[in-house]
């Protein structure tokens, strides 16, 4: 059976998904953004074997030295190659971004879908919670999970290195990743909640809705087959920009020292490290700046783009 | 005849802040097994609540508060949402107005057939589709089996409306409700459906309930009709004697404005002037009887019951004291 779906799929190239990948690639900026996050993809993938050098090998005779054909951006202060840095930085960056959309996401489609679709006393409680955690700033509530979280954990991973011996529990980059995920998670999942409720609220009340239960089917069944993947367009649009968001709260932190810290590169703590000497060494500041300026101008192409695709008369 | 629904002093009201609305108020309706009625009257009067009451599909804030409707034994309006949920689809099918929008757009439609069946008969994917196929071609259907791959937006209206109705038909339900299914489709398209529905009810032995606010199409269809105003039933009658012999004052309005059938849907009637009243307003009495040409004092002193029409059809009844010379009998 599945032979011959596959094969009248094949003669039959008008599917939704299609429609809309066509619509997208006729649109220049938005492909120009795809092209981008592409490269930095294979980048923050393969940027180990890639690099000329070891983002952590210092050289203390080719200290802070201007671009040039074997340093493309240069080095920092302690020799190291900044392009390797600011490609190691990109792979932070996307894990960063990418684990912490898909846990937003994953409770936010979770908690969003229930509380739309069966409403009661479950939305108003999650209407509370959400409208708690976007009304206190992003910055203060990650310095506040931070500052409560970090002690506990780390004599806790000490702890356990006490108990096994094993060096993994002193691996300092573990607590920063858990902590950066985890905080950023928590600020980030609330707006997800709320768009898939507003969607299923809009969607559960359409005739192909009223029509799925005219035959019977379960509450579970037409929220997993008729509801949620009438979301799907407005959630792709949405973790696009948010995919972006990330990057850039991931880089914010990292800047102010509440994210992921030296010597793990992050775009955030070069800019920090490049800020500090930048009358002498601009090369320092602007390149992990302007890599990040342009992720987050790709990622809003994209974003735009993907509205228009996946939305084109316009309703959302 | 023996009847499959039997409703009987239907209400429906809708909670409002100011109070409950009430939009349907007493109706008695019978549909026997393997009949076609048709239900017909202005819209707003309360016929697509009326059914969707029967298998719990109201909107929020809308509820039957009273009457009884027996379907194969019991009563619907008593049932649990799981019992009523077990009935949708296998008992009783639905076919709704709007085929452009009343498709899942991201399903194949191949794939929403078989998730009717799927879902009401057990069966396994495979023989679903191989189902929905020749349901598909039950409903006259071009290529079948390569429609199954296609998504509701690469067909035309007419064409939605058939998947629908195969999908309505997925079940085998013993009655099948079609609320006003070609409302919005051209007129020759309009024919089709209402030919399609005849033959398959004919061949597959179902009841039908085909809601409309034109009379004229369902002439070749329906049995009998019921005429609704304002969530009652003012007459109700064989067709040939809804047609020959109209006795309720609104059953001749709608009957007089047929002409401007063909080309314009019946929305508003220019033989009768006025409206009909909104839920929550009606008036003492006759609900008609403010836009009625007969109205007498007594019309608004009672609210009319359904009758006998002397010296008509025994099936023949009517909802009002004039034309059925009760006034003078009360006078
Ligand atoms: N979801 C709803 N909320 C509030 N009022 C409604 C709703 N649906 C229908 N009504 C009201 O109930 C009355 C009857 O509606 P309906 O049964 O849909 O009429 P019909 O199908 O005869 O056109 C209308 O006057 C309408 O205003
Ligand atoms: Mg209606």
């Amino acid at each position: 059976m599945s032979s011959v779906t596959t094969q009248i799929e094949d003669e039959r190239p008008s599917s939704l998904w299609r429609d809309a990948w066509k619509r997208l690639r006729r649109n220049k900026l938005a492909l120009t953004g795809l092209g981008v996050i592409a490269v930095l993809v294979i980048f923050a993938a393969f940027g180990p074997w890639l690099t000329p050098y070891d983002f952590l090998s210092q050289n203390l005779d080719a200290r802070n030295l201007a671009p040039s054909l074997s340093h493309p951006f240069g080095t920092d202060d302690l020799g190291r190659d900044v392009a390797s840095r600011v490609i190691y930085g990109a792979r932070t960056a996307f894990l960063v971004a990418v684990l912490v959309t898909a846990i937003a996401l994953a409770i936010g489609v979770l908690l969003g879908a229930i509380a739309g679709f069966y409403g009661g006393t479950f939305d108003k409680v999650l209407m509370w919670v959400t409208d708690m955690t976007m009304s206190v700033p992003q910055l203060l509530l990650v310095v506040v999970i931070n500052a409560s979280l970090k002690q506990p954990i780390t004599l806790w991973m000490e702890a356990r290195y006490l108990a096994t011996m094993n060096p993994i529990w002193r691996n300092g980059a573990i607590i920063d990743f858990a902590l950066v995920f985890g905080s950023m998670a928590i600020i980030s999942w609330p707006p997800y909640a709320r768009l898939v409720r507003a969607q299923v609220l809009s969607i559960r009340n359409r005739p192909y809705v009223t029509a799925a239960r005219a035959l019977g089917l379960t509450n579970r069944l037409i929220l997993m087959r008729y509801v949620l993947p009438n979301a799907m367009g407005a959630l792709i649009v949405a973790v696009s920009a948010g995919l972006g968001t990330a990057m850039v709260l991931e880089s914010a932190f990292s800047f102010l020292g509440v994210g992921v810290n030296p010597p793990t590169p992050s775009w955030g703590n070069m800019i920090s490290d490049g800020l500090r000497v930048w009358t002498n060494y601009p090369h320092l500041l602007v390149a992990p700046a302007a890599v990040l300026a342009v992720v987050t101008v790709a990622f809003n192409f994209l974003g735009d783009g993907l509205n228009d695709a996946l939305n084109p008369k316009g309703q959302k | 005849m023996t009847a499959l629904l039997d409703i009987k002093g239907l209400t429906i009201d809708i909670a409002r802040d100011t109070g409950p609305a009430r939009v349907v108020d007493g109706i008695d309706l019978v549909v026997n097994e393997g009949e076609s009625l048709g239900i017909v009257g202005e819209s707003g009067c309360g016929k697509s609540l009326t059914m969707l009451s029967l298998v719990g599909l109201l909107p929020n804030r809308i509820k039957a508060t009273g009457g009884t409707a027996q379907f194969g034994g019991a009563d619907l309006l008593k049932m649990s949402p799981r019992e009523l949920r077990k009935l949708r689809g296998a008992e009783i099918g639905f076919i709704f107005q709007d085929p452009m929008t009343s498709l899942n757009p991201v399903m194949r439609i191949g794939d929403q057939i078989a998730e009717a069946l799927i879902y009401q008969t057990g069966m396994a994917k495979p023989a679903a589709l191989t189902r929905a196929g020749e349901l598909l071609e039950l409903v006259g259907i071009p290529s079948p089996r390569d429609r199954l791959m296609s998504y509701p937006h690469e067909l035309s209206g007419g064409m939605r409306q058939r998947v629908m109705i195969a999908i309505g038909l997925a079940g085998s339900p013993r009655l099948l409700i079609a609320d006003e299914p070609t409302t919005a489709l051209d007129v020759t398209i309009q024919a089709q459906i209402v030919d399609l529905v005849r033959e398959l009810k004919d061949r597959l032995n179902m009841a039908v309930v085909w809601i409309t606010h034109d009379l004229a199409l369902i002439a070749g269809l329906a049995d009998r009709i019921a005429v609704l105003y304002a969530g009652t039933v003012v007459e109700d009658a064989p067709v040939s004697t809804i047609f020959e012999k109209p006795s309720h004052p609104y059953t001749r309005g709608l009957l007089g404005s047929l002409p401007t059938l063909t080309d314009q849907p019946m929305s508003r009637l220019p033989s009768i002037g006025g409206t009909p009243p909104e839920p929550g307003r009606r008036p003492p009495g006759c609900p008609f009887a403010p836009r009625c040409a007969l109205a007498i004092a007594a019309c608004s002193a009672a609210v009319p019951r359904l009758t006998a029409v002397p010296g008509s059809d025994p099936r023949h009844r009517v909802a009002c004291i004039v034309t059925t010379g009760q006034s003078e009998a009360a006078a």
